[in-house]
């Protein structure tokens, strides 16, 4: 079987086109953008600053996954060494009050900040769908540059607005160097 | 990188400018402060230590931050350098400012005078060769030539590149400023155990300059942000000191409020912690008497309440937000400096009119030298180097 | 001062005419081309030197801290100190990531990724000496609130219990940040990589990374909080650890300006490190164009800023030590300066306070082998510190009767050698299977990054090349 019909068994993903550098994506972009295409990503190897504005992106969620997370390492934090000092075994140290709120202030901090951090990793992790090694983007050799000089915008066949020639016109028209149809 | 115009007028209008009302405040302060050394001198003075700090504890940090500016070659702010850059320029102004402290030292500081207390037994005599009359002279003589030095010429400069255009200014004004931060570190400590510590002289925390530092340094970002906000309400500069460059004021203040937080609470809890008498009364006759009331207005006042309000990205850039925290902000420092000024002399808080009668004094005289000499030069260094970058910031 | 001085402009963060694939193979290649030789070598040796310090410590777990020099008053010997030390050194790696980045400097990028590495590997010489030092290590996890049948908890009173969250907390949120910070450069191997092992390898550590906006999106704003939360951390950890010593009532010991005075010694330690790490790197793999020498001034001077800071703090601490009249402080601070152990005094003294007086001029802040020594002689000052800090104010306590000269056991001295096998052990696997430049980020500070340095048709600006 030849590689040609092995694709048309294979489910169309995307329409994937290459730029030439990080101004002709963002401009290609902001096109996509204004036909009304919605599953689309432009691929780079660092962030442009300006891309979110130019894919209209909402603001990134992250900041409340953070923000749930340090505030229940802040009173767990607290809460654990008021339990545990205060009030399950509470021990004269120095003649110090069994609760020394001043003195649960560095463990309270720590416990926020560490919380606070497994939010922003994890969950940035989870807003990417990051473990995720099977992307149909990696059956494409061209896409293996996206990681190092290339700039690319991939269209998904799930859009409302694909079909493959106008699509591909479109692209063309966005100022694609090479376009390629990519399998999942 | 397209060019951008400046497009705003770099005047600052008259009619802009809040003189007749800083007058007419300054005039009332001055004599209802006049009045006062009659009525009751002693509180006088200590009012006067007090709207005195809060005012140079601005001067001084604005100074700071012009110097770090140049030697980091920082471009985020050179639009809004004037500003620092003229609150700085009249440190000299502060010399005649201090001379009431001088002629009532031998009331505000009680290491002038004999002790009798068992507790302070050979303390004073011990600490005689750094507490006395003529070195303490000596010392602020020091201290404020420095400053008038730094200050002025770190102006002058700036005012002359915007005159003459030359960019080699810019280097001359690095080499002021890396040495004149070197110096400015030990004069700011030094003064600040002088003025403020030396109140209590049994008392002593080797962080106390820092201390300072960091309470002034956060006020001076609120101070700033309320000065844009005030240029930006009269019509002034809008495209110039943009919203990006106060977004960037709310995220240092943000910051700056969490390192006030950190160096405010180790001060505190080290001596808490340690509990030992030589230390721990400065903080228990502050925690008694309606003082606490105090500290815990500054507690909120300057790090909780402006922490949770400036924690949203969206709210560095929310004008009103901005004015009523750094309103606050402001506030607290005020409050922060009459409570580490006066329990020495009223054992519990007590509001004397005179309080209010110098600070009104020093806010007029203060803020009007401040518009006087804003007004007579353009609103920023029109011809530095990096203004390019800092316009098309966003 | 002279009105004729020259506008200097700020130098490119990248030199040579780089491409972004050329900074990809300039990185890239490293880990890919064969192993050198002297990569074996000096591997072995570390490994040797390691293996040194596991017998060290396992001799002291099999015998007990008897084997360390440690007497009556000094209880606190070589492992504090080398604990201090070690935890300082890693502190440059977060500041270096977290706080200038946050300051927007954009030549960080060229550093961050070793520093951070440095930081990793550091914390981990740290932590094994408290943990070595209870002298029951059986029972560490003790030092964990776990419900346990004696029904007791750990002592939140008590600094060392801070130091084991702050300790643990900047290990781990510090491996997260690097970690973070590696996954597109992961993705970068992966897609380069021609061994179809490593690329596997590469690829499972890059989870799926495809460098679409939607994940930059949040990936940027997870490295700013994570920046904005390193931030605090860092200066909270040093801070932490100078609790150690400060809540104390020790003379020399309580001294309230310990907690930024210990940060600034901890990013002056630090950043030498990282210039001694850097200087070595970036001869061996020919980086000088990402590592330039602009970088190495602007370290330098960060060096001399926090080494007056250090000094800052010696001239407080002595000045309040005779203000404050206090007996028993003003003896320790002059016992310091003229006692048995003035030689360590003034070993700390002339390396952290007048040795970093070069980088006030120009030519030694950008001259190679200047950096280098004094970013060793920085080192072995902030060591003499801590030792300065710990013996001498434990050697000469309250009680003149039980005073002892205090000298470390050769189980000291070689658990501490030790620790920089186990150092450059970790060190060298890093450089060898790991991208050592964060590639990801210096494409980002590159003038071909900026799409404000194109034309209305997406060309290039002349200016710009």
């Amino acid at each position: 079987m030849s590689k040609e019909s092995t694709q048309e068994n294979k489910k169309l993903f995307g329409m994937l086109a290459e730029f030439a550098n990080p101004a002709k994506l963002m401009k290609a972009a902001k096109l996509t953008n204004k036909a009304g295409y919605t599953k689309y990503d432009a691929y780079s190897p660092f962030p442009i600053h300006g891309m979110d504005d130019a894919m209209s992106l909402k603001e990134s969620k992250l900041g409340w996954i953070v923000l749930s997370h340090g505030l229940v390492g802040f009173t767990g934090g607290l809460a654990l060494q008021i339990w545990t000092n205060s009030i399950a075994y509470p021990i004269n140290i120095g003649g110090r009050p069994f609760m020394n709120l001043p003195a649960y202030v560095p463990v309270t901090f720590e416990l926020t900040v560490l919380l606070a951090a497994f939010g922003a990793v994890f969950g940035m992790f989870f807003l990417n769908n990051m473990p995720r090694h099977n992307n149909p983007l990696f059956n494409s050799k061209n896409f293996e540059r996206a990681t190092d000089d290339k700039f690319f915008i991939c269209i998904e066949a799930d859009d409302s607005n694909f079909s493959e020639e106008k699509t591909e016109a479109f692209l063309k028209e966005a100022g694609a160097v090479t376009i390629e149809k990519v399998y999942d | 990188m397209a060019n951008i115009k400046l497009t705003d007028s770099l005047e600052f209008p008259d009619s802009a400018s809040p003189m007749r009302l800083l007058i007419s405040v300054g005039v009332v302060g001055v004599i209802a402060s006049l009045v006062g050394v009659v009525v009751n001198t002693e509180q006088f003075l200590f009012s006067y230590l007090f709207s005195f700090s809060f005012f140079i504890s601005i001067a001084l940090a604005s100074m700071f931050l012009v110097m770090v500016h140049h030697i980091t070659r920082s471009s985020w702010g050179v639009t809004l350098r004037r500003i620092p850059e003229t609150f700085s320029s009249y440190i000299w102004v502060f010399v005649l400012l201090f001379l009431p402290i001088l002629f009532g030292m031998e009331t505000l500081y009680s290491w002038t005078q004999e002790q009798y207390s068992w507790f302070y037994e050979g303390l004073r005599e011990h600490k005689s060769p750094y507490l006395n009359t003529t070195f303490f002279i000596i010392r602020n003589v020091i201290y404020f030539s420095i400053w008038s030095y730094l200050g002025y010429s770190l102006y002058k400069y700036s005012i002359k590149m915007d005159e003459t255009g030359d960019w080699g200014i810019d280097t001359t004004l690095r080499k002021i400023s890396a040495p004149g931060i070197f110096f400015f570190a030990f004069t700011l400590a030094f003064a600040s155990f002088d003025w403020i510590m030396s109140l209590n002289f049994d008392w002593f925390s080797t962080m106390f300059g820092v201390y300072f530092f960091a309470m002034s340094f956060q006020a001076l970002f609120a101070i700033l942000i309320l000065m844009s906000l005030y240029l930006r309400r009269q019509g002034l500069l809008l495209n110039t000191i943009t919203r990006s460059h106060i977004r960037d004021l709310g995220g240092w203040l943000f910051g700056f409020s969490v390192f006030y937080a950190y160096i405010a609470f180790s001060q505190f809890f080290l001596i808490y912690y340690a509990n030992i008498s030589e230390e721990i009364l400065y903080y228990t006759a502050r925690f008694e008497g309606n003082w606490e009331i105090l500290a815990f207005i500054f507690l909120f006042g300057r790090f909780i309440i402006p922490f949770i309000l400036l924690l949203p990205k969206k709210s560095k850039s929310n004008y009103k937000l901005l004015f009523a925290v750094s309103t606050l902000i402001v506030f607290s420092h005020l409050v922060e400096f009459y409570w580490l000024v006066m329990p020495p002399l009223h054992s519990s808080f007590s509001f004397h009119w005179l309080d209010l009668a110098t600070f009104l004094a020093f806010a007029g005289i203060f803020m009007g030298m401040f518009f006087y000499f804003f007004k007579r030069q353009s609103m920023i260094p029109k011809n530095d180097p990096k203004l390019q970058e800092s316009l098309s910031k966003h | 001062m002279s009105n004729t001085s020259a506008y200097v402009k700020e130098a490119p963060l990248v030199k040579g005419n780089h491409t972004f694939s050329s900074i990809t193979a300039l990185v890239g290649d490293i880990v890919e081309k064969p192993t050198p030789l002297w990569w074996y070598i000096a591997f072995g040796i570390s490994n040797l030197v390691m293996a040194m310090m596991f017998v060290m410590v396992g001799w002291l777990i099999w015998e007990g801290t008897g084997v360390w020099g440690l007497n009556n008053t000094v209880a606190w010997g070589w492992a504090i100190i080398n604990f201090v030390w070690w935890v300082g050194i890693g502190h440059a790696g977060t500041l270096i990531s977290a706080i200038l980045f946050l300051f927007r400097q954009g030549w960080r990028t060229a550093i961050n990724r070793f520093a951070e590495a440095m930081t990793i590997f550091a914390v981990m010489c740290a932590g094994l000496f408290p943990a070595i030092h209870v002298g029951r290590i059986w029972v560490i996890y003790w030092v964990f609130p776990l419900p346990n049948q004696m029904q007791m908890w750990p002592n939140f009173n008590s600094p060392l219990l801070w130091d084991v969250f702050a300790v643990s907390t900047y290990f781990t949120v510090s491996l997260l940040f690097w970690y973070v910070g590696l996954v597109p450069d992961f993705a970068t191997l992966r897609d380069r990589v021609k061994n179809k092992l490593a690329a596997k390898i590469y690829g499972i550590c890059s989870l799926g990374w495809t460098g679409g906006n939607r994940q930059w999106q949040h990936y940027e704003k997870s490295y700013l909080i994570l920046a904005g939360l390193a931030t605090p951390l860092v200066l909270s950890v040093h801070t932490i650890v100078s609790f150690d010593f400060a809540v104390s009532i020790i003379p020399g010991w309580h001294t309230t300006i310990f907690p930024p005075y210990f940060v600034a010694g901890a990013i002056f330690s630090g950043f030498a490190m990282v210039m001694t790490l850097m200087l070595i790197a970036r001869k061996i793999y020919g980086l000088k164009d990402i590592m330039t020498d602009d970088h190495m001034e602007k370290m330098n001077i960060i060096i001399l800023v926090t080494g007056w800071m250090v000094g800052f703090a010696y001239i407080m601490e002595f000045f309040i030590a005779w203000y404050g009249g206090v007996e028993y402080e003003k003896f320790a601070f002059v016992n310091r300066a003229i006692g048995p152990y003035a030689w360590a005094y003034w070993i700390m003294m002339s390396c952290n306070v007048i040795a970093p007086n070069f980088f006030w001029f120009k030519k030694m802040r950008r001259s190679v082998t200047v950096s280098f020594i004094l970013s060793i002689v920085v080192n072995i000052g902030m060591w003499f510190e801590r030792f300065v800090i710990t013996v001498t104010s434990l050697a000469q306590d309250f009680i003149p009767g039980s005073w002892a000269y205090y000298s470390p056991t050769y189980v000291d001295v070689l658990t501490y050698v030790g620790t920089f096998g186990f150092f450059f052990t970790n060190f060298l696997l890093f450089l060898r299977f790991m991208p050592m430049v964060a590639i990801a980020e210096i494409k980002m500070v590159m003038p071909q990054a900026d799409v404000h340095n194109y034309d209305e048709n997406g060309e290039l600006l002349e200016d710009k090349h």
